[in-house]
């Protein structure tokens, strides 16, 4: 799926940055890297490609069609073509793993099917075949509650593998996994978007691992696009630049501040 | 092979037992509540149904009616006060001596030995007693023993409330700082002295305040309790249902609704003030002489005019009187015929109380959903007062309007039970729902689910246990309301204890209550083991 | 601060404590307490006992006030414990209460219509035509304790070899017999029985619809009614009473009035003995044992 943004612009106040005129294409089967210090507006580009939030002006367009100007029904069968990695991974903690991976095609079973799942998974082998993928076959039938943070990551991840969009949409992915399993997992989500012609857009903070697992990567400053380049031309002054705030001050390693958007229980923004 | 044994849901086979179970057991238990929807929309029923909602307009407003209405108010606000007197009266000894704040060998060793720990106990078990059986219960047995109308209500509120409150009371006691009291008993002051400057500064706010409220519940069930022959606007609404008067019956709900709308507010007011410390000292001391005289002067009111008789109840007579009844009472009857009648009526009443409260979960899901803004505001606000409407009416207000949609039996119960708790249970589900954590249902949404399924995938499973617990805990309330619901013609246990005392034959009267006693025990443990299960 | 507070609450609650136990001395009033069973809606007893009230208190020298209840054994217990002197009881509640007064209740007068006494089976089903029919379906009574409304027509039907709980789909208690036809004429019940007076008066009053409910059978006449006073009044306050009720004339107008509303020609003495017979009925139909 290809992807068109133009002089993208999210205002959240005068307090919160958001983005502040974001231009770029993707094109489809490309993967991408968004690096950028904490607050510098990734979360918020990838939540707008997810069609989570509403821009506040500019041009959207996501596999050629406007997400804001088609039909409910329309936009619910382009989002079931997006899946979305979350950085907290948002599982009910009473659902058992295997519910929770088949959730990932909600959007395309039939409602019968959808219903009988509750009570009888309706497709174990899929959601096996997922899991086995980020080494979780052994936590089927567990219960969401009995799992590490970074294993519910990984069944975040399973469930986007499993629901095979054309649009993955990954923010922070392998934040809660150690480096090792961090690089394995990436290399899992690159591979099925390479595999299935999926195109791939992943917030990071590891530049390592961006670079040496993505072909492209954006940097993204203070809610604009600071570059846009492949891997290979992609310079330390490059970064030093892109990280330069939080090198300002030396004492304060974590100078940045998290901003939260503010958004309503929905996903929509509230304002 | 390997491959195969690693996919099988390892929990399919309980659950489809489980769905089997149900299935199966939902037939027989549809078939003794005598579950029958098509009588709801039978054109007969609705007409009739129709024509006595329509009734309600315009609302009895005639002199002698309103003279009536008044008083019934003016007896309700007395019954609920002297009732709840009459429970701290008995509350405050029982929540005293069973306190462990008090304890003098809670300290160290001492000589006085070990009876008081086991007096504790005693005075306990009697606690539970007291607040066992249902006040209704209590009230129907007093209407025999001791005469008519409002007095009866007054010691039924008294016993069950005092039972209430002394076990509240032990607890605010045992939970309140007891380093004060302590201090005082060391010190080798007496257990007065502890209670009065140690213990009752620190826990009096609390102890107020929990009254206060217990005043307003001894409200509402005062007007449940006139159903039964107790005096009060219960009494006149249900004079008024009998005689199928439906501009009465409008007045009296109005009525009652005020009413509970003034009560809410009043002990809204006193708790307010109670919580708030920070007037100045001169007015607060005012205030706690105002509060206390107001106070004094409303139960004398209610005193006066409930002209409860004291000297009668606790009189030279009294005591052959109540020797006789119990001589009556006791022991419970135990025949083959009687017990098989008491083992029909509880299997009917239990059914009743199961479809209630499954029906009311149904109702209860239905408004939840709107009543937690998920579809809009002005749904929001009108779903929320359809659910206040359909709380604020008793279970016993509704069957009587069930009972003409759906006939005489127990499906009418059933349906009684479901509109009251279903409104309650809305209620709880909506706050439950408002308060889960929304993102899991919301990350389904974007990527493409229906609503509905990203409810039942996302949202139910967060409330899942929340709304369980709260549907099993009106579950045992149901199961004693069903007991009782035979009053009005719904069947069951209710109906047998009727007609047993409309009989004197108390012997077998006692052993129904026994009956009901035992079910509501046994729904408890079931309830307790399922909510452990599940939690 | 808060110790501050929580002292004057304190002294508050003291004082609502003692203010409620500083209660009032009850003053015994000198009055005769009547009461009547509620077999039909107790707004209509009190309404229809009112000029009654005033004849006998201008008759025995003495306030009479009426005591609403709504349950018929609530009348009965009454009367045993004393809290009422004097009240209208049906046969079986007068049955009732004389077991329950160890014989000592005294029945006074009753009505001449009481002597024989009817209940009306009514319905608002057309295939209804006899007590062959009821098999089946949902029947209602009037209170467990009433005459007319429950024990004589169970004996009429246990007579005619049906078994109420057996036979019928649901046995319903509408508690009054005004209730009873409500209950008919709605539909909650199929079929139900009543009192034979209180039909006739709410045909004539036009409280019916006639078109719809109508009476299938009436039974044979027995006992009913009658005014008692509990055994230990003051004998010269019962001769007062019966001899006040004897009196009533209806060629006199003041009277009419109230005997209109008692629905009564006259009032003639009854005796125990006129009970027995309901007393045999209530241990055949097994509601005395």
């Amino acid at each position: 799926m290809d992807l068109r943004i133009s002089a993208l612009r999210i205002d959240y106040g005068a307090d919160q940055p958001g983005l502040a005129g974001v231009d770029l294409d993707i094109a489809a089967g490309e993967r991408v890297a968004i690096i950028g210090p904490s607050g510098a507006g990734k979360t918020s580009l990838l939540r707008c490609l997810g069609t989570a939030l509403r821009p506040s002006s500019g041009n959207i367009e996501i596999g050629r069609v406007q997400p804001w100007q088609i039909s409910r029904a329309a936009l619910r069968s382009l989002r079931s073509r997006i899946g979305t990695v979350h950085q907290a991974p948002p599982l009910p903690p009473r659902q058992r793993v295997v519910t929770a991976t088949l959730a990932g095609r909600l959007g395309c079973w039939p409602a019968w099917k959808s219903l009988l799942s509750l009570l009888v998974p309706q497709d174990i082998a899929g959601a096996r075949t997922a899991l086995e993928r980020v080494d979780l076959q052994d936590k089927l039938f567990e219960r969401c509650d009995q799992l590490s943070g970074g294993q519910l990551q990984r069944v975040g991840i399973a469930r986007v593998l499993y629901q095979a969009p054309a649009l993955i949409l990954a923010d922070e992915p392998v934040s809660a996994l150690d480096p090792s399993l961090a690089d394995h997992t990436l290399a899992v989500l690159c591979d099925d978007a390479r595999n299935r012609g999926a195109t791939l857009i992943a917030s990071l903070h590891a530049v390592e691992l961006a670079l040496a697992r993505f072909p492209r990567i954006v940097g993204v400053r203070d809610g604009r696009i600071a570059f846009d380049k492949p891997a290979s031309a992609v310079s330390e002054d490059d970064l030093k630049s892109l990280y330069a705030s939080e090198r300002v001050t030396p004492g304060e390693p974590g100078a940045t501040h998290v901003v939260t958007p503010r958004v309503s229980a929905t996903g929509l923004p509230c304002c | 092979m390997l491959l195969n044994r690693d996919m099988r849901d390892p929990a399919l086979t309980q659950r489809l037992l489980l769905s089997m179970l149900a299935l199966m057991l939902a037939w027989p238990i549809g078939h003794v509540a005598g579950v029958n929807p098509a009588a709801l929309v039978e054109p007969a029923n609705l007409r009739v149904v129709s024509s006595f909602v329509a009734g309600f307009w315009p609302l009895a407003h005639d002199s002698f009616f309103l003279g009536l209405l008044g008083d019934a108010v003016l007896q309700t606000l007395a019954i609920a006060t002297v009732g709840t007197l009459l429970a701290l009266l008995i509350a405050i000894p029982l929540a005293i001596g069973s306190t462990a704040a008090l304890s003098v060998t809670a300290i160290g060793p001492s000589p006085s030995g070990l009876w008081r720990p086991a007096l504790r106990q005693v005075l306990r078990a009697l606690t539970l007693l007291l607040r066992g059986v249902p006040e209704l219960v209590w009230a129907l047995l007093f209407v025999r023993v001791f005469g008519l109308g409002p007095s009866a209500a007054v010691l039924a509120l008294a016993l069950t409330y005092g039972g209430m409150l002394a076990k509240v009371f032990g607890e605010i006691l045992d939970s309140a700082d007891r380093r004060p009291a302590k201090a005082i008993l060391a010190a080798g002051g007496s257990r007065l002295d502890a209670l009065m400057y140690g213990l009752l500064p620190v826990a009096a706010a609390e102890l107020l305040s929990y009254t206060v409220y217990r005043w307003e519940c001894a409200l509402r069930a005062a007007v449940v309790m006139g159903l039964v022959g107790a005096g009060g606007l219960g009494q006149l609404m249900d004079q008024s249902m009998k005689a199928f008067n439906g501009g009465e019956i409008a007045s009296i709900l109005t009525a009652f609704l005020l009413l509970v709308l003034f009560a809410d507010a009043l002990s809204g007011l006193l708790r307010r003030w109670m919580a708030n410390t920070r007037k100045d000292g001169r007015w607060r001391a005012l205030n706690g002489w105002a509060f206390g005289l107001i106070a004094a002067l409303a139960c004398l009111a209610s005193w006066r005019h409930i002209g409860l008789d004291l000297g009668a109840l606790f009189g030279d007579r009294a005591g052959s009187d109540i020797a006789r009844f119990l001589r009556e009472f006791l022991p419970p009857a135990h025949d083959a015929t009687l017990l098989a009648k008491i083992g029909s009526g509880a299997v009917e009443t239990l059914a009743t109380s199961l479809v209630g409260t499954a029906l009311a979960a149904l109702v209860g899901i239905a408004l939840a959903l709107p009543a937690a803004g998920r579809t809009g505001a002005v749904a929001k606000t009108l779903t929320r007062f359809v659910l206040n409407l359909l709380r604020a009416v008793p279970e016993l207000v509704w069957a009587t309007i069930t009972v003409l949609a759906a006939g005489l039996g127990p499906f009418a119960g059933a349906l009684a039970l479901a509109l009251h708790t279903g409104g309650v249970l809305g209620r709880l589900y909506a706050e439950a729902l408002e308060n889960a954590p929304p993102a899991a249902e919301a990350a389904l949404k974007l990527s493409g689910a229906p609503r509905a399924l990203a409810f039942l995938y996302g949202a139910l499973p967060e409330v899942a246990p929340q709304w369980l617990a709260y549907t099993l805990y009106r579950w045992e309330i149901n199961i004693r309301m069903a007991a009782v619901m035979g009053f009005v013609g719904a069947g069951g246990l209710g109906q047998l204890l009727y007609y047993e005392l409309s009989l004197f034959r108390l012997d077998n009267a006692c052993s129904v209550i026994c009956a009901m006693l035992a079910l509501a025990l046994v729904v408890d443990q079931v309830s307790a083991i399922l909510r452990r299960k599940m939690g | 601060m808060l110790t501050h507070f929580r002292r004057h609450a304190l002294r508050g609650l003291a004082a609502f404590a003692f203010a409620s136990l500083a209660l009032p001395a009850f003053a015994q009033m000198k009055e005769l307490k009547v009461s009547a069973i509620p077999d039909e809606a107790p707004t209509e007893l009190q309404r229809k006992f009112a000029p009654l009230g005033k004849y006998l208190e201008k008759e025995i020298g003495m306030p009479v006030s009426f005591v609403p209840v709504t349950d018929y054994a609530g009348v009965v217990e009454a009367l045993a414990a004393k809290r009422i002197d004097m009240a209208w009881l049906g046969g079986f509640t007068f049955v009732q209460a004389k077991l329950r007064t160890g014989g000592t209740a005294i029945p006074l007068v009753q009505r001449a219509e009481d002597e024989k006494f009817t209940s009306r089976f009514i319905t608002a089903d057309p295939a209804i035509k006899s007590f062959a029919d009821l098999k089946g379906k949902t029947f209602a009574f009037g209170s467990p304790s009433s005459t007319s409304g429950h024990l004589m027509p169970r004996y009429f039907l246990m007579q005619a070899g049906l078994t109420p709980e057996k036979d019928f789909k649901t046995v319903a208690f509408s508690g009054a017999h005004d209730a009873t036809v409500a209950f008919v004429a709605s539909g909650r019940a199929d079929a139900g029985v009543l009192n034979a007076s209180v039909w006739d008066k709410l045909v004539e009053s036009g409280k019916v619809d006639t078109s719809k409910v109508r009476v299938f059978t009436t039974t044979p006449a027995y006992f009913d009614y009658n005014w008692t006073v509990r055994g230990d009044l003051d004998p010269a306050v019962v001769k007062k009473l019966r001899d006040a009720f004897l009196k009533l004339d209806p060629t006199n107008p003041e009277h009419k009035e109230i005997m209109a509303l008692q629905r009564a020609t006259r009032f003639v003495p009854t005796k125990p003995e006129n009970y027995h017979s309901i007393e045999q009925a209530a241990h055949a139909a097994g509601l005395l044992r």
